[in-house]
């Protein structure tokens, strides 16, 4: 017999009551004179063992409602003889498995399985007989191992008491038994026991592996007696998980617009439909979508969503909350970088406004609400603008610049800057070779002309883009008809380059196979080469409805913007390196719930870690300064999102059945509860003094 | 005043004020009832027999019936009536008003004050301490006086011995009587009751009135009590609910089988309850002992 709440039982005092009650009765007995007192005394005498047997009877039944409600109270319980039989085997040291992973976060009625779980442990450890040592064993993913079995009851419940949640990791519960029945080797008993308390899910057990088992110390193996104490409901609830976030630039669709892509995993048994999707910035829901997902299917969902601040921005993709709430919302940081800064030099300036270089170049950068923002110079100012403030520039049809002017510009693009150079008729190949050398990802040769303007067969014979790159970022979204703009666009003339340069890369390229643009990395910048003019000189490409959105994605992608601006993710039990910008220190990484520690692991870099909760983490440096530019997410792993369980059956047949008991909480308990029958005694009781009372 | 409750004679001090309230309900009673014609000084007719007195011939019944009847009055029948009072101490109990013992005394003495106003001689014997106290019976107004001090002054207490006073009553006695006994009858000696209701066999009317206090009647007690006797040093703690339904089978069969006595004997037999009007039972013994000589 053992007691769940064991200090319920002074409650059992109170079955001294009825007498306690009757005792006082007695001493308060009100005296009364009274003259037909013969006849109270005639009834007394024909009454008395009557009387005496019903109050010995009373005092019996209200006794045993006062006894039983306190012990039922105490939540009683007896092992039945089977359970005994295995006890009177003799002492077995123990040791307790208790699964921590995030399994063990799934709710069973609101409430976390892992607090069943806590109490399982609780009750395993009550079991216990005094002769027996034992140890606990956490089984979460990144545990120590564990000590040997002692008889320190006080400091492992010290340890329960302290494991308010079960963490974020994945567990594997084979190394767990594994560790938990070395750790039995310890211990000079015969007998060794292991009570394994887990939803037992799929993800954790391996059963193609051999059970563990514990050295006998003379070079053979001996199975521990198991004890299975299942938690959760069986079977399993469904559940659907955010695995895996993605953020892309879409400038196409505005400047500060990025395209999140959600990868949705159902782990259930049935599929879901019309499941929210919802993207949550800052704490608040900005989007939303609907989803359909079949059962044990995985589908992407992207939302767009354009962010009116630049800057760094945290959010997460969340589902709606099911069983397990933890992996329904994906975390993410991302960068919403600045407008592009562009500076267009024109080369060949006209009064006339349509004669002019920039004609048609100029209201594509400037339009309202496009990622580009352009100032406009002649090639006097242009050239001698500081660059500072700029983060592409364009040379439309501008002459060779001197080398002061090309050496300043070298320094831009490799710095990160990017140079974007037309062609026309002020550009002469041989000037431009000698004065941007290297810079250029291609030499220049001469100019082609395909066919001349105003000739009967020029459509036919003016040169076509034919050849297009939609594996880069620039070309990505030109596909279908929004190609047609730029494979209808006609050129008459356009510049040949020399071949190919290591580092340079032909985006476009006519039919005859000479490149219409290149592209190459030059230091930290890029520069591109585009064969044509920007202006109707050359080509018609700039009546085209690709032009627009050709020059503004061309000036994002020199400018950075294209690049995937998602900020560094880590999944959780894993460490992250950082990379520190020159001149800044990493001091301290906040995450959700506490402090990170950091270690600088070489020049600039710094190792954080290991993370062990999802979310957002923010840098600070050692001031105490927030560095945002560094901020990060940890994401959770898919594997504990299978809340699927192995049937009992498989598991007693792995353990070994003659060697597993089962207990818990949804299955037959191996001690049987006795407060049920004594609350029924205890409402007998109540009922036959009721009945007695009335008599 | 036409219901004297119990509340509004406890009021009265003394059995002289109560006895008087009493017996002026009764008269006022007697006024409103059917019986109205039959004055109480008149008793029956009788058959003219040479020697009776001319006077008293009734002529209106000589012209009925042809024959000669004369009219015959209660004085002329020289009534002595006994009034036996319980003053033993279980007497003293009372619950509400009044004693067992006050109303008895209340009944005796207006049932003097209504006799002794019809010329009939009224003796009192007061039962207490194990003995008798006599007052011959008289019908003079002023020993209406002395009876009604020695009901006021009579006290409570030891025990009433209902055969002693049944004898002391039968020696007093000299020719047909009317004896009354005011008492709760709770003297369980063998005999005690039929001793009295002998009195019956010597041609005198015996009429007992037997006094109960309500609780007697109810037991309407809850909480553990030690009862107490009265009149001797007898007592029991007990738990009243457990014991109720068998105290009050074994009381109500009492009263049955004194009811039942008193049938058997020819007495007549009231039972008065403590709690209710008195002129009530004198008026419903009245009109009953007028029902049985019509």
């Amino acid at each position: 017999m053992s007691f769940a709440n064991s200090w319920a039982l002074w409650g059992c005092l109170a079955a001294l009551l009825p007498i306690l009650i009757h005792l006082f009765d007695r001493r308060r007995a009100r005296p009364l004179p009274f003259a037909a007192i013969t006849f109270v005394l005639q009834s007394q005498r024909r009454t008395a063992s009557r009387l005496r047997l019903k109050r010995i009877l009373l005092y019996t039944l209200r006794t045993l409602v006062f006894l039983c409600v306190p012990l039922a109270l105490a939540r009683p319980s007896c092992t039945p003889e089977s359970a005994a039989a295995a006890q009177t085997r003799g002492p077995a040291a123990t040791a307790i498995v208790l699964d921590t992973s995030l399994s063990m976060r799934t709710r069973a009625d609101g409430t976390p399985i892992f607090e069943a779980a806590i109490e399982e442990a609780r009750r395993a450890l009550a079991d216990l007989r005094p002769e027996e040592p034992a140890t606990l064993v956490t089984c979460g993913g990144q545990e120590a191992l564990p000590g040997p079995p002692d008889f320190d009851r006080a400091g492992m419940r010290t340890r329960l008491d302290g494991l308010e949640e079960a963490g974020y990791l994945h567990a594997d519960l084979n190394r767990c038994l594994d560790a938990a029945a070395r750790a039995l080797e310890e211990s000079p008993l015969p007998g060794r026991r292991l009570v394994v308390i887990s939803d037992f899910a799929a993800h954790g057990l391996r059963l193609e592996a051999p059970p563990p088992v514990v050295s006998d110390g003379e070079g053979g193996h001996i199975q521990p007696e198991v004890v299975l104490r299942p938690v959760g409901s069986d079977p399993a609830p469904g559940n659907a998980a955010v695995t895996r976030v993605q953020v892309a630039p879409a400038t196409q669709a505005g400047p500060g617009t990025f395209e999140l892509t959600a990868t949705v995993r159902n782990a259930s048994p049935e599929a879901l439909s019309d499941t929210e999707l919802s993207l949550q910035i800052d704490g608040h829901v900005v989007a939303k979508a609907f989803l359909d997902v079949p059962a044990g299917g995985t589908v992407n969902k992207a939302l767009v969503h354009r962010f009116e601040q630049t800057g760094v921005v945290s959010g997460a993709l969340a589902l709606s909350a099911d069983a397990l709430p933890e992996d329904d919302a994906h975390p993410f940081v991302l960068r919403v970088p600045e407008p592009v800064r562009v500076l267009v030099i024109n080369g060949a300036p006209a009064a006339q406004r349509f004669a002019d270089e920039l004609f048609f170049l100029e209201p594509a950068l400037t339009t309202q609400g496009g990622p580009v923002r352009a100032t406009f110079r002649d090639s006097f100012a242009g050239l001698s603008e500081q660059l500072g403030e700029v983060d592409v520039v364009v040379l439309a049809n501008v002459a060779a610049p001197d080398a002061g002017t090309v050496e300043t510009l070298r320094t831009f693009v490799e710095g990160g800057g990017g140079l974007w150079i037309t062609m026309g008729d002020q550009v002469d190949p041989e000037a431009y070779n000698a004065a941007f050398g290297s810079l250029l990802p291609r030499n220049l040769r001469d100019v082609r002309t395909a066919a001349e303007r105003g000739d009967q067969d020029a459509e036919a014979r003016a040169g076509r883009l034919t050849q297009l790159d939609r594996e880069h970022p620039l070309l990505r979204p030109f596909v279908g008809r929004a190609a047609e703009g730029l494979e209808t666009a006609r050129f008459y003339r356009y510049m040949l380059f020399e071949g190919g340069v290591e580092g340079s890369r032909v985006l476009a390229a006519f039919q005859d196979g000479a490149p219409a643009l290149v592209v190459g990395r030059r230091g930290e910048g890029r520069v591109a080469l585009y064969a044509s003019t920007v202006d109707r000189d050359w080509a018609d490409l700039a009546l085209s409805t690709a032009f627009l959105p050709l020059v503004q994605r061309l000036s994002a992608y020199l400018g950075g913007d294209l690049d995937t601006r998602e900020a560094p993710s880590v999944q959780v039990g894993e460490r992250l390196t950082l990379a520190v910008p020159e001149g800044q220190r990493v001091g301290t990484v906040e995450g959700p719930m506490a402090d990170v520690p950091v270690r600088a692991t070489e020049e600039a870099r710094v190792e954080v870690g290991p993370l062990t909760v999802p979310g957002l983490y923010g840098v600070k440096d050692g001031d105490g300064q927030a560095l945002p530019a560094l901020s990060f997410s940890a994401f959770l792993g898919s594997e504990e999102s299978d809340l699927r369980r192995v049937p009992l059956e498989d598991l007693q047949r792995w353990f070994g059945e003659e060697k597993v008991t089962t207990s818990g909480l949804d299955t037959p308990a191996r001690e049987v509860p006795v407060w049920t029958w004594l609350l029924v005694i205890a409402a007998l009781a109540l009922f036959g003094e009721g009945l007695l009372l009335r008599r | 005043m036409a219901l004297l409750d119990a509340q509004t004679l406890a009021r009265l001090a003394g059995v002289r004020l109560r006895a008087r309230a009493v017996m002026e309900g009764v008269l006022s009673g007697q006024h409103k009832s059917p019986h109205q014609g039959q004055s109480v000084e008149f008793a029956e007719h009788k058959e003219y027999a040479p020697g009776d007195e001319l006077r008293h011939m009734d002529w209106k019944a000589y012209g009925k019936f042809d024959r000669y009847y004369v009219k015959r009055f209660e004085h002329e029948t020289n009534l002595r009536a006994a009034l036996v009072v319980d003053a033993s101490a279980s007497m003293d109990y009372r619950s509400g008003a009044l004693s067992k013992l006050e109303v008895a005394s209340t009944l005796a003495g207006a049932l003097a004050y209504l006799l002794v106003r019809q010329q009939d001689a009224v003796g009192v014997t007061l039962l207490a301490d194990g003995g008798a106290r006599e007052i011959p019976a008289r019908a003079s107004a002023g020993h209406l006086n002395v009876v009604l001090d020695a009901l006021e002054q009579v006290k409570p207490g030891g025990t009433a011995d209902l055969l002693v006073a049944a004898d002391r009553v039968a020696e007093s006695l000299r020719g047909r009587a009317l004896v009354c006994v005011f008492s709760d009858l709770f003297d369980t000696r063998e005999g005690a009751l039929e001793r009295i209701l002998s009195l019956r066999h010597r041609r005198n009317d015996v009429a007992v009135f037997q006094i109960v206090d309500p609780t007697e009647l109810d037991f309407p007690f809850d909480d553990p009590t030690r009862f107490l006797s009265m009149e001797d040093t007898r007592f029991i703690e007990a738990n009243p609910r457990e014991l109720r339904e068998s105290y009050l089978e074994s009381f109500h069969a009492f009263l049955e089988s004194t009811r039942r006595s008193c049938a058997e004997a020819g007495a007549d037999y009231e039972r008065v309850r403590t709690d209710e009007p008195l002129d009530q039972v004198l008026l419903r013994f009245l009109a009953r002992r007028q029902r049985r000589r019509g």
